[in-house]
């Protein structure tokens, strides 16, 4: 069971869709839920305590708008519990229960940065594109749901075949066996990117083709 | 105008199963295709013998109690028709009077984006019904060399249209 955020974060159909899979939504009328159940607020969401403003502080600045603040108390523990993020985007105007796009945008890019698997699509406005939402949804936390130890075996296995030559040929001196698990982790994420630095050119030729566009550019009259 | 502001800062009398933290409430949506109306959704609670609040409403019916109460209920009621009932937490209790739309000038929050959401329920059950298996692509950021032959092209393009 994963503990899945959604975007917007009260939607409706996206809850639905977690829970029939046996998930977790991590929706925000749970965190309405225990302002409202606390005896000393009393008319929630009118009521802020002074420690909301403080829990705020930890995801966007003081010279951010209380209002940005305030609203990043409530969403903010979501952000932090969540193992797997649904995000909709370009949802019509007035779509969601936040009331504030810089509220949306700094908990869209906080989903982004806590690196977790996330799925992002658009906001359907047809039968075909409602549908094809759901089957990603539905494919996005059927990948989730892959047992933990299965997916480790895999990755080790992985590691185990790229990593060994990759070792033996920086260090020379320390035994691949003898490497911890991390290690081998990082290795093989550096394995991994080889590829990319390999199709990249030299720095000279670089360097001239940097000179051809500046001067293309300059000829253009556009640097 | 005096009942404008009073319903703004209403304080409610709350009960304890107001204040408890283990009660929640859930809603029960029908979809547009559903082959249950609301009052039957509404019986089909009460004939669970559940220790729950139900209240029938305009879309399904909401319903409050233990959570594990509350699941239960939730488990059996999507078996009338699974692809066309759908559920949603609820911050508020059935009948709050800061959220419930007796209480309240103009539709409660919350009533706008179920509206927008409702639309899209008939095709959400369709999808359930008929699933098919889709690939899910990440967009990857664009190679240097093929960004620098963009670049190339464009300038070449201009070029020739001056």
């Amino acid at each position: 069971m994963v503990k899945v955020a959604v975007y917007p974060p009260n939607s409706l159909v996206i809850a639905d869709l977690i829970e029939r899979k046996g998930h977790t939504a991590l929706a925000l009328q749970k965190e309405m839920r225990k302002k409202i159940k606390d005896p000393e607020i009393d008319s929630p969401p009118m009521n802020i305590t002074e420690e909301d403003p403080i829990k705020g502080l930890k995801y966007a600045a003081i010279e951010v708008p209380s209002g940005v603040r305030g609203r990043m108390s409530i969403i903010g523990p979501i952000i932090d519990e969540a193992e797997a993020a649904i995000l909709v985007d370009n949802a019509p105007y007035g779509f969601g229960c936040v009331g504030c796009q810089r509220t949306n945008e700094l908990s869209i890019f906080c989903l982004r940065q806590r690196h977790i698997p996330t799925l992002e699509l658009e906001y359907p406005t047809s039968r075909d594109e409602t549908m094809d939402m759901v089957n990603k949804i539905n494919t996005f936390l059927d990948n989730l749901a892959e047992p933990k130890e299965e997916s480790e075996e895999k990755e080790q296995e992985k590691v185990e075949t790229k990593t060994v030559p990759a070792v033996a040929d920086t260090t020379p001196d320390v035994e691949p066996n003898e490497l911890t698990e991390d290690e081998s982790v990082v290795e093989a994420k550096e394995d991994k990117e080889v590829p990319a630095e390999e199709r990249m050119k030299t720095e000279e030729e670089r360097a001239v083709s940097k000179e051809d566009l500046v001067a293309s550019l300059k000829s253009k009259g556009g640097y | 105008m005096e009942e404008a502001e009073e319903h703004l800062t209403m304080s409610p009398k709350l009960g304890s199963e107001d204040l408890d933290p283990e009660v929640v409430n859930r809603m029960i949506i029908l979809g547009p295709r559903a082959n249950v109306s609301e009052s039957e959704l509404a019986n089909e609670l009460h004939l669970l013998g559940l220790p729950l609040t139900i209240k029938e409403t305009c879309y399904g019916a909401m319903v409050s109690g233990k959570e594990k109460d509350v699941m239960k209920a939730i488990k059996e009621i999507r078996k009338l028709d699974p692809y066309n009932i759908f559920t949603k937490d609820r911050g508020f209790a059935p009948g709050d009077p800061r959220r419930c739309r007796g209480h309240r000038l103009g539709p409660r929050e919350g009533f706008h984006q179920l509206e927008r959401e409702f639309e899209l329920l008939d095709y959400v059950g369709e999808a359930l019904k008929n699933p098919r298996p889709v690939e899910i692509t990440k967009p990857k950021p664009i190679d240097v060399d093929e960004f620098k032959d963009i670049v190339k092209k464009s300038i070449k393009e201009e070029k020739i249209t001056k």
